[in-house]
């Protein structure tokens, strides 16, 4: 009885407290994270992802240049393209990435993430880590960084879904393992991502079914909206079960019918900024995020898409794909940080380019952890097929950060000149990564759920420190 | 008007303060919360104004006996007011007490005392308002001392009641006089409350047996064999008092120069503040750790690692069945009728034949029951055909397999997709699940073997091999201990495979013994990660229930182990299981989570005799859904929640059935039955037992792979156990059903045959409502479909109209 009595006490402070600051209930109960939303720089992330590993030495950390030549040794190759300088002096950037080297001074280049060591190198595990900081297998589903994002913050606007997922699908190989991780996991189906497999046809994950009328979908709603009045359920009272239903209705609704939902459509955009974006799927991926970003998106994944020996995932080849995959990035993401830079989104957007990890022609694994080959790579190249970065390597990898409180103009991190191009100073871990992302939202590092009475954290036991020297407001 | 103006404005004002302020505090909540309880809300608000008629009501006695000779001195004006407001806000304490009573679990004879002396005293103050009034308005004199015998009477009954009120709130001894009284045995930490210099041994035990209960839950994930955060542990004595890497934290004697006792008062926002994560301390732990150090920190000899989780008791117990009553003579009903009785909960009518068929068609078989069978079996008048009804559905054994497959499947993980097969690091049980079900193999032959498993069911134990690297607490050995102990013994060891638990008293090694049954050689222990050199035992959870020979091979390990597990002795599986089953009826378990079955029942008395009813039942599971089918309970109307933590939180009471929402294959089924298939034979993954010759006519949603509008209904990607689905509805789910393609075209193609099948627009309205909802529309029902709809109904229109009531949730609850 005792007990009782103060537990109500605690309870009436508790809804008084919530009175006074606004917050639903739900998350007083549930959330352990305090958030700190003042200190937030940023409200609105976008991550651009190199799906299969994108070499360092061949993007954002070019090395020393070897031209392709029959006979050459393979351990003389640390980058098959030139070096070309980018908006920041002495910093460059590999040949067929220019447009993205003029906004650099909007950004910092990351040189130094060290992913993790899951031993034989796979890429839906890596990913798998990457997207949700966890490494696999896990005893419970954890939950993407979208969705944390989703549910610590909501969405943004209202009608648009807080994390939408652009370009993957997954009836390729090893969808399973993709699936594993596109997943809200113990957060709950409702933080789960909004699947847009194809740009192009984005608009039709958020207007009336194909084929159908507005005035159609209208009426066919009004007789919905009738017969739910009408229904004998209504004699049971509302309950939870009840009401979700009714208002996830009522929000599908309310998308499919709003005009945000036109950022769906790109077919609004003017041509010659469709054009520019329109280096394919992934392009536009990126203008689609923009245009959603401008409507209220809260969190966007754009993926060129991991198809196991496509896009960056290159067993061979490597040279001669990477003129195609920087053809299909350069262009796009240059114009996405310009759009938002122009519309004074990018203050307040968080870009990110990172891949899962970086390749190297002779390295597989990281240099005191090497693991098994998977590529063979002779010694004296013949073929041209053999001349590029074909073997995983993860212990030095580059990545791009623009807007939303990162500081401009900088390079943060280094790696060696020569092989193995590894970490040198200022290593950076994907919990740092997560941890600096979500500092940048107002998300308290702290933050966790309860499942199955352990703690989880957004990062694995809450560990993951802020990385400073990223921050604008830092003089470091 | 009674007085004079501005000295009952105040009072006037004051009422209208609460009242105001109570609506706005509510709408907001309302807002936040959806649903929020206003009268509950009103009643807590009692525990704020109470304080007014304490204060003021005194007050007003106080100055009435300065004003005992004279009437009309000086102190007159203020009397009045402090009788107006101390009147009134004292009989509205009353009203919102009674509310707040009726609201809160609170009873015992310390409430009553209160909330008769509250009624009282509200009497007593009203009588005295009316005397005053008369005697000020009416200049009736002779009523003074009636008016101040009231007043004073009024006063006492404040005194009275306010003791008791603040015994509600602060506790029995608060108030108390005499310190010692009743206090041993009782309280929390009891060993504060003695008050000699020197404790007893047995009191010192109790007490370091409190501290270190303390520690444990707050302290123990820095500080303890797991981590030693700053150098420090706090788990064992010998680490305790050596301290930390700056020096003692404990000064025995002086809790006022012990580091520990610092740095746990410090505030939150203190750098130095312990704990750094979780929960600070409360007063009373901190006091009772500086309680302990003061008397010198004694850690007797003798004093145990203390107990400190709640352990649900393994063995079997049959409590004695209570005599059938009126019309309640199924066994789960007799229990239910005591804790009725127990917590004041009346039974309702049982629902009609129409609820009733809904709820145990998709309860037994998964399916809808045809318009037809619902007529039938409305006119059917034996006594016994609900009964029967149930029975004859247990026999459809293809339906009833098709169904508790996705049960079955989820919790062991089975899918035909997912990761692990693209290595062959994998192996589906299907074939074997669904005889094993079909046949409805006894559950103790059923989970031995999956535990000691021939080829067909080795999936669950071998688990998932994940290529590349993985945790040592995620290897398969330590899978199958982890899932066997949550599916099979609703037992959490997914803490203890990486350290010692945190929740249980399970410890690392523990864990790591059990697993290593099902390793081919012995396992050695990693903390967190790290091998700590030690090679594990061999060993049950439970040593009591025998010995595993740790030099006998894998199989033979796991052989002595499920034959040693299942035995009837163990009554944890079985409660286990029970509780299962129950849930997937009634919505929510007698122990919630069902994976935690430490946790307390809301009722031990029906957990306790169903688990040793199954048994002797031979562990049929048919006859358990048969009895709990048949129970009055299950036929009782659905209760709804307003939030579904409401379930979870430990003042659930029990009423009835909780409101479920139709899983992603019952929904997927009836669309099949109602419209059109939405899976095919050719969807098929598993084509079940039956001969080919009887073509089904659709593919079961539980018999085909996973795929996008199954996993936006909530069918769980299965690579890890999944015990129960998530029942909200969400966005995700909306945008799969409203304009999701697969939906659309069943939807679409279902309109095309209808369409030549049906002639007339009426006729579909009819037999679309029939097929779906087992009623016809009414009238306002039929009016607004026929208004969206031609005479001559197009394909389009009838898509719509299918979609209308597919999405009605009428349609998608089981209520």
């Amino acid at each position: 009885m005792k007990n009782n009595r103060r537990d109500f006490l605690k309870q009436s402070a508790a809804t008084i407290a919530t009175m006074a600051v606004g917050t639903p209930i739900s998350q007083l109960l549930t959330s352990c994270g305090v958030k700190n939303a003042g200190t937030a720089t940023a409200d609105s992330v976008i991550v651009l992802f190199m799906a299969g590993g994108m070499a360092h030495t061949e993007t954002f950390d070019p090395k020393k240049y070897t031209p392709f030549s029959k006979g050459m040794q393979s351990d003389s190759v640390l980058s098959t393209f030139k070096s070309m300088p980018t908006a920041l002096d002495g910093v460059h950037f590999s040949e067929g990435l220019e447009s993205l080297g003029k906004v650099l001074n909007k950004g910092t280049v990351i040189r130094s993430y060290v992913a993790a060591d899951l031993g034989h190198i796979l890429h839906t595990r890596h990913q798998y880590n990457w997207h949700t900081c966890y490494e696999p297998p896990q005893s419970v589903v954890v939950p993407h960084l979208g969705s944390w994002i989703a549910k610590e913050l909501g969405p943004k606007n209202e009608v648009i879904p807080p994390f939408i997922n652009i370009g993957q699908r997954f009836d390729v190989g090893e969808g399973e393992e993709l699936k594993a991780f596109h997943s809200a996991g113990f957060l709950g189906s409702e933080y789960g991502p909004f699947m847009i497999p194809d740009p192009t046809k984005g608009l039709d994950s958020v207007r009336p079914p194909v084929g159908m009328s507005l005035k159609r979908f209208e009426s066919r709603n009004q007789l919905y909206e009738k017969l739910v009045k009408e229904s004998a359920m209504g004699e049971f009272g509302s309950d939870y079960q009840k009401e979700s239903l009714k208002r996830s209705m009522e929000q599908a609704y309310i998308l499919l019918n709003s005009p945000e939902a036109k950022a769906f459509d790109l077919s609004q955009e003017p041509k010659e900024k469709y054009d520019v974006y329109n280096t394919g799927k992934f392009g536009l991926g990126c203008l689609m995020a923009k245009r959603l970003v401008d409507q209220g998106a809260r969190y966007i994944t754009v993926t060129t898409e991991y198809v196991p020996f496509e896009g960056w995932d290159t067993h061979e080849n490597g040279h001669t794909r990477l003129v195609g995959m920087k053809k299909m990035i350069d262009a796009p993401i240059a114009q996405l940080i310009k759009d938002l830079d122009e519309s004074g989104r990018l203050d307040k957007t968080l870009v990110i380019v990172a891949s899962e990890f970086s390749r190297d022609m002779l390295m597989e694994g990281r240099p005191d952890l090497r693991v098994l080959d998977q590529v063979e790579q002779p010694d004296i190249i013949e073929d041209i097929k053999n001349y590029g970065m074909h073997r995983h390597f993860t212990d030095g990898c580059s990545m791009l950060m623009f807007g939303g409180g990162i500081k401009q103009g900088s390079v943060f991190g280094k790696t060696a000149d020569e092989r193995p191009c590894k970490t040198i100073e200022n290593p950076i871990k994907i919990a740092e990564v997560h941890q600096t992302i979500y500092h940048a939202l107002g998300i308290a590092p702290e933050t966790n759920y309860e499942i199955e009475k352990r703690p989880f954290y957004t990062t694995p036991d809450g560990k993951g420190k802020v990385a400073e020297g990223l921050l604008m407001n830092n003089k470091v | 008007m009674l007085f004079k103006c501005p000295k009952y404005i105040f009072g006037y004002a004051l009422l209208v303060f609460c009242l105001a302020s109570n609506k706005v505090f509510a709408q907001e909540i309302a807002q936040v919360e959806g649903g929020f309880d206003f009268i509950q809300f009103i009643g807590r608000f009692h525990i704020v104004i109470v304080h007014f008629p304490i204060a003021i009501l005194l007050l007003a006695g106080f100055l009435e006996i300065l004003s005992f000779k004279n009437f009309n001195s000086k102190y007159r004006p203020s009397i009045n007011i402090a009788v107006i407001i101390g009147g009134i806000s004292a009989i509205f304490s009353a009203i919102f007490g009674y509310i707040l009573a009726q609201n809160e679990e609170i009873t015992g004879q310390t409430l009553d005392l209160h909330q008769w002396g509250g009624i009282v005293t509200a009497f007593l103050s009203l009588i005295t308002l009316l005397l005053l009034w008369w005697i000020t308005k009416k200049q009736q004199l002779s009523k003074i001392p009636f008016y101040r015998f009231a007043l004073f009477a009024a006063v006492l009954g404040v005194a009275f009641t306010g003791h008791f009120g603040g015994s509600l709130t602060h506790g029995d001894d608060y108030f108390s006089f005499s310190k010692k009284e009743e206090t041993a045995g009782k309280g929390q930490f009891l060993a504060m409350n003695s008050d000699s210099d020197s404790l007893s041994k047995e009191n010192q035990i109790k007490l370091i047996g409190e501290v270190r209960a303390i520690f444990a839950h707050n302290c123990y994930k820095c500080h303890s064999s797991n981590k030693q955060e700053g150098k420090l542990r706090l788990d064992q004595e010998e680490f305790v008092f050596v301290g930390g890497k700056h020096g003692k934290v404990i000064v025995r004697g002086e809790p006022e120069n012990s580091e520990l006792v610092r740095r746990i008062k410090l505030p939150r926002n203190h750098k130095e503040a312990m704990p750094t994560k979780g929960k600070a301390l409360t007063e009373d732990e901190i006091a009772l750790i500086s309680f302990w150090i003061e008397k010198g920190a004694p850690w007797p000899e003798g004093s145990l690692q203390p107990k400190l989780f709640r352990v649900a008791k393994m063995e079997p117990r049959k409590p004695v069945l209570p005599a059938p009553t009126g019309d309640l003579k199924n066994p789960i009903d007799l229990w239910v009728n005591e804790y009725f009785k127990n917590n004041k909960i009346e039974w309702k009518t049982k629902v009609d034949d129409k609820t009733f068929l809904k709820r145990v068609y998709l309860d037994i078989v998964g399916l809808l029951p045809t318009a037809s069978q619902i007529i039938v079996f409305g006119q059917d008048n034996s006594p016994n055909k609900r009964a029967t009804l149930v029975r004859q559905l247990l026999n459809q054994n293809e339906d009833y397999t098709q169904h508790w497959l996705t049960f079955w499947n989820d919790a062991l993980r089975n899918d035909y997709t997912g990761p692990g097969y693209i290595t062959n690091g994998r192996h589906n049980i299907t074939d074997w699940l669904y005889t094993s079900i079909k046949n409805n193999k006894p559950y103790n032959q059923f989970v031995k073997e999956l535990l000691s498993p021939t080829e067909s069911s080795k999936g669950f134990v071998e688990g998932i091999q994940w290529r590349g690297t993985i945790n040592a607490s995620q290897r398969v050995e330590m899978q199958a201990a982890q899932n066997v102990g949550q599916v099979i013994f609703g037992l959490n060891l997914k803490c203890a495979s990486c350290h010692d638990s945190f929740i249980s008293d399970w410890k690392l090694d523990d864990a790591y013994a059990f697993a290593n049954i099902f390793a081919e050689e012995r396992l050695e222990i990693n903390r967190c990660e790290k091998p700590i050199g030690k090679l594990a035992d061999t060993r049950l959870l439970w040593q009591n229930f025998g010995n595993i020979d740790s030099s006998a091979s894998k199989a033979e390990k796991m052989e002595q182990m499920a034959h040693l597990l299942v035995r009837p002795e163990n009554g944890r599986i079985y409660r286990t299981v029970v509780n299962r089953i129950w849930k997937q009826m009634m919505g929510r378990g007698i122990v919630e989570s069902p994976d935690e079955m430490d946790n307390e029942p809301w009722s031990q008395d029906l957990l306790d005799w169903m688990a040793s009813d199954f048994v002797e039942k031979k562990y049929d599971i048919k006859e358990l859904i048969y009895l709990i089918a048949t129970s009055k309970i299950y036929q009782m109307p659905s209760e709804g929640v307003k939030s579904t933590n409401l379930l979870y939180e430990n003042s659930y009471t029990f009423k009835g059935m909780t409101r479920r929402r139709l899983s992603a294959e019952q929904f997927s089924d009836a669309v099949s039955q109602i419209v059109t298939p939405i899976f095919t034979i050719k969807d098929l993954k598993y084509s079940g037992t039956v001969p080919n010759s009887i073509k089904p006519p659709f593919a079961r949603a539980s018999l085909v792979a996973n795929n996008a509008f199954l996993t936006a209904l909530g069918r769980p990607n299965r690579e890890v156990v999944a015990t129960s689905r998530d029942s909200q509805a969400s966005l995700l789910q909306a945008l799969e059903l409203t304009n999701g393609e697969r939906l659309t075209t069943v939807l679409a193609r279902g309109a095309k045959h209808w369409k030549a099948q049906f002639k007339t627009r009426d006729v579909i309205i009819r037999v679309l409502f029939s097929k779906a909802l087992g009623r016809l529309p009414n009238k306002s029902e039929m009016q607004a479909a026929q208004s969206a709809m031609d005479e001559n109904p197009t394909q389009e229109q009838i898509q719509d109209l299918f979609w209308a009531v597919l999405l009605l949730p009428e349609f998608q609850l089981i209520y």
